[in-house]
């Protein structure tokens, strides 16, 4: 009569008072905040405002030095498969042999443990995400011949076989071509049917704007927590950017990034 | 077809040099699959010096009578856990903590083996190898641990793989990424002990390092790489010995001097990754 169904619900994730601290360098300070299952968060702010801290945070990287994160109301750590990171790509050996698949497949290892053999699930898995991401005709060649657009979409094709609850992307635009950023963000249309949680961080403020519900604007402190139109705003914006927030005749407001990225300037037009 | 079918078997004619052929054999594979991590994670200074630093174990275990192997392996694993120690959480960069624990371990075995008088003919046995001293007991040995440390690297194989290729997958994924890497430094060490009868102190880092350099410019994947260094470290260790027998060579250096050949041929011919194709 009743089947009985012991489903995790999808995570939620809570974020209290976090303090991180490099020696004595306070990297982020008292941050706070929710993130409900199914949401997706932009993480925004200039160079060295925290963003990969923040993540390595969450995922257990870094030990923080006062505050609490709950995943499903547990400390990181106690989950080992839910929570999927994809880091900037130059924590990686790129000359490593390892093909397209063998580096998809490591996003199951979690789920194995430690002698269990993969499973015809678990190539599944795989070739999912291989699919997904358009790689999986790569699926034979070594990494280290891929360009950075496919390199970036083999990472995120590691991070959809791992099957997360909650997907965190440091900088995945980062270095890419346009064809890899309008698929990964499809992707994340994708994930977010599925209620998927996936917070992202990067630093065009064009595509936060436009592509996301939620922005979180940091620079060690939360600066800014809420729609587009109320966190990019032009006093956020400057108490985020400081000097590199240019305020134009008419009203609009520009935030100068290039120094750091030798990229255009982003721009983004606030009235 | 008779002469050389005699000049195959004329050396395999004494029990000693059968012996020195499978000990030489044994040794040029392991080396091989285990240096296929020393080369991919950039350890061969680390191979290099922990070979160094048997040295005091060796010269304590001679001065006490005691097998030599069993001094070696106990110097090697105490240097290894020592290199980690000192490593740990950054206070010193390894190649650091590296650096001052070789070169102490190996003042003190030189200090030791200078106290004994025939200090000159042991330590260049130490130093060199002496392939063809090897004894049935010594065989076994090799064999025992050799098979230890491969079932080991079959058995971790996924979690070496994840911490040699992605650390921060590794620590997301709560391997004890700190364990794994001192195991693999244990590995490492043991493979160094049971190589030094043939190679010796001072060419073991050539045979962790070249086969498996020369078998990552020809192969693609991990697997097929340890396998194809496996066999370079085979085919190495074969025909050094029959250089060694004929023209009457030390057989480590004759055994490295093969491998270093079949490296230089690779690097300059290897499909795609060779020098000579890379020229256009």
């Amino acid at each position: 009569m009743n089947t009985l169904h012991i489903e995790q619900e999808p995570a939620h994730l809570e974020i209290e008072r976090l303090t991180v601290a490099y020696g004595r360098r306070r990297v982020l300070d008292d941050i706070s905040f929710r993130v409900e299952y199914g949401e997706r968060v932009v993480l925004v702010g200039p160079n060295g405002a925290g963003k990969s801290t923040l993540f390595k945070a969450l995922v257990g990287l870094v030990k923080p030095q006062s505050g609490t994160i709950r995943i499903h109301g547990l400390p990181p750590g106690a989950h080992t498969d839910c929570v999927a990171y994809v880091p900037q790509r130059e924590d990686v050996d790129w000359r490593f042999p390892v093909t397209v698949a063998d580096v998809v497949m490591m996003g199951r290892f979690g789920r194995l443990g430690w002698l269990r053999r993969p499973t015809r699930t678990d190539h599944a898995a795989v070739e999912r995400g291989m699919e997904l991401m358009g790689v999986a005709h790569l699926a034979h060649r070594p990494i280290g011949e891929l360009s950075g657009g496919q390199q970036q979409r083999v990472f995120l094709a590691r991070a959809l076989a791992q099957e997360p609850h909650i997907l965190l992307l440091d900088e995945p635009f980062t270095g890419v071509d346009a064809a890899t950023q309008e698929a990964t963000l499809s992707v994340l249309d994708t994930l977010s049917d599925q209620k998927v949680t996936i917070i992202l961080s990067t630093h065009d403020l064009s595509l936060a704007a436009v592509r996301f519900e939620r922005v979180l604007l940091i620079n060690r402190r939360l600066i800014g927590d809420g729609s587009p139109a109320q966190v990019l705003s032009r006093g956020l914006l400057t108490e985020a950017f400081g000097g590199q927030v240019l305020t134009l005749p008419d009203g609009s407001v520009l935030v100068d990034q290039c120094a750091c990225h030798q990229s255009e300037p982003e721009s983004i037009a606030v009235k | 077809m008779n002469t050389l079918w005699s000049w195959i078997v004329a050396p395999l004619a004494y029990g000693f040099m059968q012996r020195g052929m499978l000990a030489a054999v044994l040794v040029g594979i392991l080396c091989a699959i285990v240096g296929c991590y020393v080369v991919l994670r950039s350890m061969a200074f680390l191979g290099d010096a922990l070979a160094h630093a048997v040295l005091p174990g060796v010269a304590i275990a001679y001065l006490m009578g005691a097998n030599l192997l069993m001094g070696a392996l106990v110097a090697a694993v105490v240097v290894a856990l020592l290199i980690s120690l000192f490593s740990r959480k950054g206070t010193i960069k390894e190649d650091t903590a590296i650096g001052i624990v070789f070169a102490a371990a190996l003042a003190l075995g030189v200090a030791l083996i200078s106290s004994v008088r025939t200090y000159a003919v042991d330590l260049t046995h130490i130093m060199f190898g002496n392939v063809l001293g090897v004894s049935p007991t010594d065989l076994w040995l090799i064999a025992g641990i050799g098979a230890a440390v491969l079932l080991t690297i079959l058995a971790f194989y996924r979690q070496f793989l994840v911490i040699a290729f992605d650390p921060v997958l590794a620590a997301t994924q709560r391997l004890p990424v700190e364990r794994l890497r001192i195991l693999l430094l244990l590995l490492i060490a043991l493979t160094i002990v049971v190589s030094l009868q043939t190679v010796g102190v001072g060419l073991v880092a050539a045979m962790l390092v070249t086969p498996g350099t020369t078998a990552y410019l020809l192969t693609r994947r991990l697997p097929t790489m340890m396998m194809v260094a496996a066999l370079i470290g085979a085919v190495a260790s074969i025909s050094g010995l029959y250089l060694s027998y004929y023209v009457n060579i030390a057989s480590g250096a004759a055994v490295v001097l093969v491998a270093t050949a079949l490296f230089t041929i690779v690097f300059l011919f290897a499909p795609e990754r060779g020098v000579v194709w890379r020229r256009e």
